[in-house]
C-alpha cells in the first residue's frame, strides 16, 4: 500500500512542521490530534487535564492573560474576567427579586471564575427601574443584590468576599420611560472591587 | 296628683326637652372678632362637610415709607409683598390690597378713614410704616379693629435690610396668632433633595420657596431629609461613603456626622418627637426592616420581622405610633404599629402601591403616595376611620407628601410641569403653587415648628 504510506509521510511531515517547530512549545502528544477544536470557551469551568502540564497553544496570549488579572487596575481585571465569560449584569422581572434559569446559568459560570480567583472580592450593586418610589426601590435593589449573593454563596463563593450595595433607582443606565429601558435597570451589577493577598 | 299640677309638669318637661334638643343642634356661632380673644377651634375634617370658619376681611393699604429710604427700596417692597402673601396664602383672610382700595377716597388720617375702609366690608385694617435708621430698616406694623377703631396689635422690628423677609414672616405669624388664635407657618422651612448642582444634595428653603440654601456638599447621592423636632438638625441618607448610610447635619454649625453606617443599607430616617431617637430602614442580610436607634446608632431595636420589604417609617407627632410601608400583602401598603413594634395593622386598601407616609400635626391624618389607575397621586387617610381621599390628579405624577406644621397644607413632588418640582396645596387639593424651579427637586420634609437656631 504505497499510497497509504505516502499519505502518512506527508501528514507526519506537516504535523511535525506545525507542532514541532516553535521552540518554546513542546510537542503535543499524538493523541491530541483527535481532540475536538474548541471555540473560545463560554464556560471556563473545565479544568485542564491533569496530565497536561504544558502551556496552551499561544504563549503570548497566555502570559498576557495572567498579567491582566494581576493588573493593579481593577477595570482591567473586570474586563478580563468578562472576556473569560463572567456576566457582570443579570436581570429581573418587574418588582421581583427572583432568579431566572438563565440567570442561574450565568451565575454558575461567575461562581466558577470567582472560586478560581479567590484573591478577588466583589460588590453586588442592586438596582431598580424608575417606576416605584425612591425609598421602596432602595429596598428592592437590596433584595436583588442579596438574592444573587445568596445564590453565589450556595455555589461555594465565600460570603466574606461579596458585599451588597443597593442604589435603588439612583443610578440608572438609561432614562427613557419605556420597557426597553426599564428592563435594563432592573439588574444586579457585579464588579471586582478589591484584591487580597490570598491565592 | 292634681290635674293642673300634672299638666304644668308635663309642659315644663316638654320645654326642658325642647331646650336640650335645640342646644344640641345649635351650630357654633360665626366668628366674632374680639380683640385678644381667639375664636373657636378650626376643624378640618376629611369630609369637608364640617362648618368652615369664614375668612376675616382685612384691608391692606400700601405701607408708608417715612423719610429717606436710600438703598432700602427693594427691601421695603419685599417686606410689604411678603406680609401680604403670607396672610393671603394662610387662607384665613380676604384681603383688599392697594388696588382694591384705590376706589376709596382716603385722607391719610387713619381715624378719619375708618369709615371708608369699613364701607367695603373690612373688619380689620393692617398698616405698615417703614423707615431707615442708619444701616437698619425699622418696620412698624399695626392692626386696627375697624369696628372700634382701636389698635389691637402693634409691633416694631429693626434689623439689616437683608432680614426684611424674616421681619415680614415674623409679623405675619403675629397677625395670625392674634386674630385667628393659631400658629402661623411663615417662619417654617422645607428640607428637600435637589440635583441642581450636579449631584443629589440636601437643601432647605423657606416655606414659600424663597431663600434656597445648600446643606450638604458630599458630591454623591444624598437624599430623604428628615427634620429633628426642634428644627436644629436634619437626618438624611447618603452614599458618599459607599453604601447608603444615615447622617446628621447640624444646621447651626454646618457639621455632619454619621448616625449609622454599619451593614449594607440604612435609609429613610424619621425622628421620634423627643428628638433622641430615629426610626429607619435597615438591611438584615437583604431583608429590609424597620429599626430604632439613638442618634449615635446605638441601642438598636428591631421593630419588624417579615419576609417582605419594610421601609419608610414615619413617627407619629405624639410618639405613640410609627407608620411604615410593607409589601407583606403582595404590594407596598401603609401600616401602623406602636412605637415598640406591636399591633401592626394595615391602613391602606385602595391603590396598588402606597408608600411615603407623612403625619399631620394632630396625628389623625396620614398623607402618602398612592398609585391609582397606574399613576402616582397624593392620598390622605384618616387613621381612625380609615376613610381615604385622593387629592391630586394628572397630568404627570404626584409623590412624597409632607404636611405643613399647622396641618392645613401639603407640600409634594409633581411632574406636572415636565421635570420633578416641589409644589404646595391646601388640604382639599386646591390652591396649588409651585415652590421650586431649578433642577430636579423631590423628597420634601416640612419642619414642624419655628426652627430653634
Amino acid at each position: 500500500m504505497n499510497r497509504k504510506w505516502m499519505i502518512w509521510m506527508v501528514m507526519a511531515t506537516l504535523l511535525t512542521f506545525l507542532y514541532g517547530c516553535p521552540k518554546k512549545k513542546p510537542a503535543t502528544p499524538p493523541s491530541d490530534l483527535n481532540v475536538e477544536t474548541t471555540t473560545v470557551p463560554a464556560s471556563p469551568s473545565t479544568p485542564p487535564p491533569a496530565q497536561d502540564v504544558q502551556q496552551p497553544a499561544t504563549p503570548e496570549v497566555n502570559d498576557q492573560t495572567e498579567d491582566l488579572l494581576k493588573s493593579a487596575d481593577l477595570q482591567v481585571v473586570n474586563d478580563e474576567l468578562k472576556r473569560r465569560g463572567f456576566s457582570p449584569d443579570i436581570y429581573f422581572d418587574y418588582d421581583e427579586a427572583t432568579l431566572s434559569d438563565d440567570t442561574r446559568d450565568k451565575l454558575s459560570r461567575n461562581a466558577d471564575l470567582l472560586k478560581s480567583q479567590a484573591q478577588f472580592s466583589m460588590t453586588l450593586e442592586g438596582h431598580a427601574d424608575s417606576r416605584g418610589t425612591n425609598e421602596y426601590n432602595l429596598a428592592l435593589g437590596e433584595r436583588r443584590a442579596n438574592a444573587v449573593k445568596q445564590y453565589l454563596g450556595s455555589l461555594g463563593v465565600g460570603a466574606d468576599r461579596m458585599r451588597t450595595l443597593s442604589y435603588g433607582k439612583e443610578r440608572p443606565v438609561c432614562t427613557e420611560e419605556v420597557e426597553s429601558c426599564w428592563s435594563q435597570n432592573r439588574r444586579v451589577h457585579m464588579i471586582i472591587t478589591g484584591r487580597s493577598n490570598v491565592g | 296628683m292634681k290635674p293642673r299640677f300634672a299638666i304644668l309638669t308635663v309642659l315644663l318637661s316638654c320645654l326642658l326637652l325642647a331646650g336640650l334638643v335645640l342646644s344640641a343642634q345649635q351650630t357654633p356661632p360665626p366668628q366674632e372678632l374680639q380683640p385678644g380673644q381667639p375664636p373657636g377651634q378650626v376643624t378640618i375634617t376629611l369630609d369637608r362637610g364640617g362648618a368652615q370658619p369664614r375668612k376675616i376681611k382685612l384691608a391692606f393699604p400700601a405701607f408708608r415709607s417715612l423719610g429717606q429710604l436710600t438703598g432700602a427700596g427693594g427691601a421695603v417692597r419685599e417686606l410689604e409683598e411678603t406680609v401680604r402673601r403670607d396672610l393671603d396664602v394662610s387662607g384665613y383672610f380676604e384681603i383688599q390690597g392697594p388696588d382694591a382700595l384705590s376706589g376709596l377716597s382716603l385722607t391719610g388720617d387713619v381715624q378719619k378713614d375708618l369709615v371708608a375702609y369699613r364701607s367695603t366690608g373690612n373688619e380689620v385694617l393692617l398698616l405698615g410704616d417703614l423707615r431707615v435708621e442708619g444701616e437698619k430698616l425699622v418696620f412698624e406694623g399695626r392692626v386696627l379693629d375697624l369696628g372700634s377703631g382701636q389698635a389691637v396689635l402693634a409691633k416694631r422690628y429693626s434689623g439689616p435690610f437683608s432680614v426684611s423677609r424674616r421681619m415680614a414672616h415674623t409679623f405675619a405669624d403675629e397677625v395670625i396668632r392674634f386674630l385667628v388664635g393659631k400658629k402661623g407657618i411663615a417662619l417654617s422651612e422645607i428640607a428637600y433633595t435637589s440635583d441642581r448642582g450636579g449631584s443629589k444634595e440636601i437643601y432647605v428653603m423657606d416655606y414659600d420657596g424663597e431663600n434656597p440654601r445648600k446643606i450638604t456638599g458630599h458630591r454623591s447621592t444624598s437624599m430623604s431629609p428628615a427634620w429633628s423636632p426642634n428644627g436644629g438638625s436634619i437626618a438624611y441618607t447618603s452614599f458618599f461613603n459607599g453604601g447608603p448610610g444615615l447622617y446628621l447635619a447640624d444646621l447651626g454649625s454646618g457639621r455632619k456626622r454619621p448616625i449609622i453606617t454599619s451593614g449594607s443599607l440604612n435609609t429613610s430616617p424619621s425622628f421620634a418627637p423627643d428628638g433622641g431617637r430615629v426610626a429607619f430602614a435597615r438591611s438584615f442580610d437583604g431583608n429590609v426592616e424597620i429599626v430604632v436607634t439613638d442618634l449615635s446608632g446605638g441601642n438598636l431595636r428591631r421593630l419588624t420581622n417579615s419576609n417582605a420589604i419594610e421601609t419608610n417609617p414615619a413617627w407619629s407627632p405624639k410618639g405613640g405610633e410609627i407608620a411604615f410601608t410593607s409589601s407583606r400583602a403582595g404590594n407596598p401598603h401603609i401600616y401602623l404599629m406602636d412605637s415598640e413594634g406591636a399591633n401592626q395593622r394595615r391602613i391602606t386598601y385602595d391603590g396598588t402601591y402606597n408608600d411615603g407616609a407623612s403625619w399631620n400635626p394632630e396625628g389623625d391624618l396620614i398623607a402618602y403616595t398612592s398609585r391609582r389607575d397606574g399613576q402616582f397621586q397624593i392620598a390622605v387617610t384618616n387613621v381612625v376611620t380609615l376613610e381615604s381621599r385622593v387629592l391630586t390628579s394628572g397630568p404627570g405624577e404626584n409623590q412624597s407628601p409632607t404636611f405643613s406644621p399647622d396641618g392645613r397644607k401639603i407640600a409634594f413632588t409633581s411632574s406636572r410641569g415636565g421635570g420633578k418640582q416641589i409644589y404646595v396645596m391646601d388640604l382639599d387639593g386646591g390652591n396649588v403653587r409651585q415652590l421650586t424651579t431649578e433642577g430636579s427637586n423631590d423628597l420634601a420634609d416640612w419642619s414642624r415648628s419655628v426652627p430653634e437656631r
